[in-house]
């Protein structure tokens, strides 16, 4: 069975952007028959998620073994209201076969504001939520990939698989078992779980002493993080749909290395993408013109999680603008103040430059391991005035560890310095500076993974002292919503037992939770007191002793090397990144800086 | 200067305008066809669409100019990059930019699903006022030039430009006195007050 649009024509013309529920890109691949169908499901909306290089890898990964896949994003309020109330099934983009009907769906999780989204799309396609609820029947396995898959235990009641870690190649594996299988069996599911990079909740048990804390995992297996060596012969689409409507990152883009050499103390995807891995210069530029031809983009972006680390950026800026058709630019979103050159930025429109000191003051800096200067942030910023740029945007965090007043107003310092490199020749425009404050979240594999989570007061007292001392002309302040921040916390850091909270959200009609305008404050904090759970068992400060709801998953990282780090963090010393040294982390056998390929 | 018609169909007809003009744009950079810019700051390539039409109506007779220097079959190479649904039906090189925003005066469309009535004693009334969908009220008489039934399908030209008629508001007006529910809304034909290409 498939979906007809023309069945649903009236609800296409009447809700938003439909362009993002008809298919038809140019570019889409339309799967012939095969023995197995693979959904690659975003929860999030179409223009968020066509804008995602991992799914293109992964859909194209089932699509070289033979598989058939095609992709399903969350479709917004409107149409999805609309489609559950005239019976019409959640459907995929280019087949427009119900999700119901594949043999997987693999969700590719970006951060914890979208679980509610899972739920929603999984209720659209007539699956029920709940594993054992599906159980022995005829439904899709339900698989989770991406960042969130490290500590993927709130979805644990929901998802049959995990993907954790690169999925170029263990994903499509899985699918041949199945087919290899029969099904889904209960050999399926054994053999699945000795794959490395696959987890099977369901053969895990957690048991809790008294206090509630976790006290032991009981399974016969230990998941494995799945890493891929070199990044030069891994899957990459040659051709990618051009999105119907405009989505948030309207280009190409090109991955450069995965991981960061970096290491900032409070950054999750600088551990769980360990080790650096980059590809190179011919690669990448032979990638880049596939999809600039193919796709019509005037614009390829350099992605990584540090550009400016990527050891021959020089050779492959000039490499790219050689091969690349006249009038395409590039842009380098990831770099770094102290990586920041006048050349890397000259072919972008000179209008806003965004640097990320992430603290105020030196000490701060030093706990968070950001290894960059005052001198630094402030030659960067001179450089980008002298070639033309009038606007800066800064990157702040509060309620890092170790945090003082004095680390916020060092935030008002920084911003006069700026102004002052500003002013110092006679320049067109005014300075506009916006600084943009977040609120720290301590995250799974990283060395604050024990710390407290700021509370609602301590954050409005800091975001108080902000306000009062960044009031001046030119200067723009933002921050970030308490509310998201701590759910956000809560869910990164939670175990299984908020799946019973997050299905409750779900009904008491929380969906989009990441789009501000959607979030439902009460029906969140109702659903918590439903369910009996306190949130802030979730954002205290955990014991060193304790076992974290994370800690069986072997990320390929020691934890001894994260509580080290935590003590160097207290200790105000900076490691620095990996191509100065090795610290150690568990990962030396496998990583090429390690061995000296920095 | 190469003038074209060409369809929104196949799925395109959601498409927004804005993103329709994305479409082309990038189809023409597909086919390596060159577009001139725009001086300024945010350059755009010059391409000029007829006036928009409702998302989700589809259309055989969407016209457009564009600024190229391009020697070679036109219709072949667009047709060969462009979106399933957009797809170039016939083209001439032009000296001018043909402006359909201002030189297409009026419409043909067909739409389905829309029951018999008498259309004499409906093209007799002086006057129909409906809301329009921002909600005041317009006599749309003026701007209905012709209706005929040919079988299932109900043919209709009605203005457009600045004596513009939705043709699905048209429609939506004539199930609310006749029943039944518009589907298939077509746009046929598009007439100018000039020549097609000139």
């Amino acid at each position: 069975m498939t979906v007809n649009l023309d069945d649903i024509k009236d609800i296409l013309s009447r809700v938003e952007k439909p362009a993002r529920y008809t298919g038809g890109e140019y570019g889409e691949v339309i799967s012939p028959p095969s023995p197995f169908y693979f959904c690659m499901a975003f929860p999030d909306l179409y223009e968020v998620g066509m804008s995602n290089l991992g799914i293109k890898i992964v859909a194209e990964s089932f699509r070289r073994r033979g598989y058939a896949a095609d992709y399903c994003f969350a479709p917004y309020t409107d149409f999805g209201d609309a489609i559950k109330k005239a019976g019409v099934p959640l459907y995929s983009l280019a087949l427009k076969k119900p999700l119901a009907e594949f043999d997987m769906i693999g969700f590719s999780v970006q951060f914890e504001l979208c679980y509610t989204n899972i739920l929603y799309m999984l209720d659209l396609a007539g699956i029920p939520l709940r594993r054992k609820d599906r159980a022995s029947k005829n439904y899709p396995l339900i698989a989770i990939g991406g960042p969130c898959a490290v500590n993927p235990e709130p979805l644990a009641d929901f998802v049959d698989l995990v993907f954790i870690g690169d999925g170029e190649s263990v994903d499509a594996d899985v699918a041949a078992l199945y087919l290899e299988c029969g099904g889904a069996t209960e050999q399926f599911f054994r053999r699945a779980a000795a794959m490395e990079g696959v987890y099977v909740p369901a053969l895990m048990e957690v048991k809790y002493d008294k206090e509630g804390h976790i006290c032991a995992f009981e399974g016969d297996f230990k998941p494995r993080r799945a890493i891929i060596g070199d990044l030069d012969g891994a899957i990459f689409p040659a051709t990618q749909p051009v999105p119907n409507c405009e989505s948030v990152f309207d280009r190409s883009i090109i991955e450069v290395m995965r991981g960061c050499y970096r290491g900032c103390r409070f950054c999750q995807a600088g551990f769980i993408y360990r080790p650096v891995r980059r590809r190179n210069v011919d690669t990448l530029t032979r990638q880049a013109c596939s999809l600039i031809a193919s796709t019509g983009y005037d614009e390829v972006s350099l992605n990584s999680l540090s550009t400016g680390d990527y050891p021959r950026l020089r050779e492959l800026i000039k490499s790219l603008k050689a091969s690349l058709p006249a009038g395409v630019t590039l842009a380098l979103p990831s770099l770094r103040v102290d990586s920041f050159d006048a050349d890397f930025a000259q072919d972008a429109r000179k209008i806003s430059l965004t640097f990320a000191p992430e603290a105020g003051s030196q000490r701060l800096r030093d706990v968070i391991n950001k290894d960059i200067t005052e001198d630094e942030i402030l030659s960067a910023a001179e450089s980008a005035f002298d070639i033309g740029y009038s606007a800066v945007k800064l990157y702040f965090m509060l309620g890092l560890p170790t945090e003082t007043d004095d680390d916020l107003h060092a935030i008002r310092r920084i911003v006069d310095l700026i102004k002052s490199a500003y002013g110092r020749k006679a320049r067109a425009k005014s300075l506009r500076v916006s600084v943009s404050v977040s609120t720290f979240i301590p995250k799974p594999f990283t060395p604050f993974q024990w710390e407290a989570q700021c509370s609602e007061e301590e954050v409005e007292a800091k975001q108080k002292v902000l306000r009062d001392c960044l009031y001046i002309k030119g200067v723009t302040l933002s921050w970030s919503d308490y509310f998201t921040s701590r759910l956000e916390g809560v869910f990164a850091r939670g175990d299984r037992r908020l799946g019973k909270v997050l299905e409750r959200a779900y009904e008491l009609g929380c969906r989009f939770d990441g789009w501000t305008k959607d979030l439902n404050k009460q029906a969140w904090a109702q659903a918590f007191e439903d369910c009996g759970v306190d949130p802030a068992i979730y954002t205290r400060e955990r014991g060193m002793d304790e076992l974290l709801p994370w800690d069986f998953i072997d990320i390929g990282m020691d934890k001894k090397f994260f509580a080290r780090e935590r003590e160097r963090a207290y200790g105000g010393v900076v490691t620095g990144s990996c191509k100065k040294g090795c610290a150690g982390c568990g990962l030396q056998k496998i990583c090429p800086a390690a061995r000296g390929d920095r | 200067m190469i003038a074209f018609k060409y369809t929104k169909i196949n799925g395109a007809e959601y498409l927004s305008h804005l993103d329709l003009l994305r479409h082309i744009y990038r189809t023409l950079r597909r086919a390596s066809i060159p577009v001139n810019y725009s001086g300024g700051f945010h350059a755009h390539p010059r391409i000029f669409l007829n006036n928009p039409l409702g998302t989700g109506i589809k259309s055989v007779a969407e016209y457009a100019t564009i600024e190229t220097n391009f020697e070679g079959d036109f219709m072949e190479r667009f047709n060969a990059f462009s979106p399933a649904g957009v797809k170039c039906l016939k083209w001439a090189k032009v000296d001018k930019n043909q402006n359909y925003a201002n030189c297409i005066v009026k419409c043909s469309y067909s739409a389905e699903g829309i029951p018999p009535f008498d259309i004499g004693r409906f093209l007799a009334q002086d006057s129909i006022v409906i809301a329009d969908m921002r909600g005041r009220e317009v006599d749309i008489r003026p701007r209905i030039y012709a209706v005929e039934r040919q079988g299932d399908a109900l043919l209709f030209t009605l203005g457009c430009g600045e004596n513009n008629l939705r043709p699905d508001l048209f429609c939506q007006y004539l199930c609310s006195q006749f029943g039944g529910g518009a589907k298939n809304i077509l746009k046929t034909a598009s007439v100018m007050s000039g020549d097609e290409f000139v």
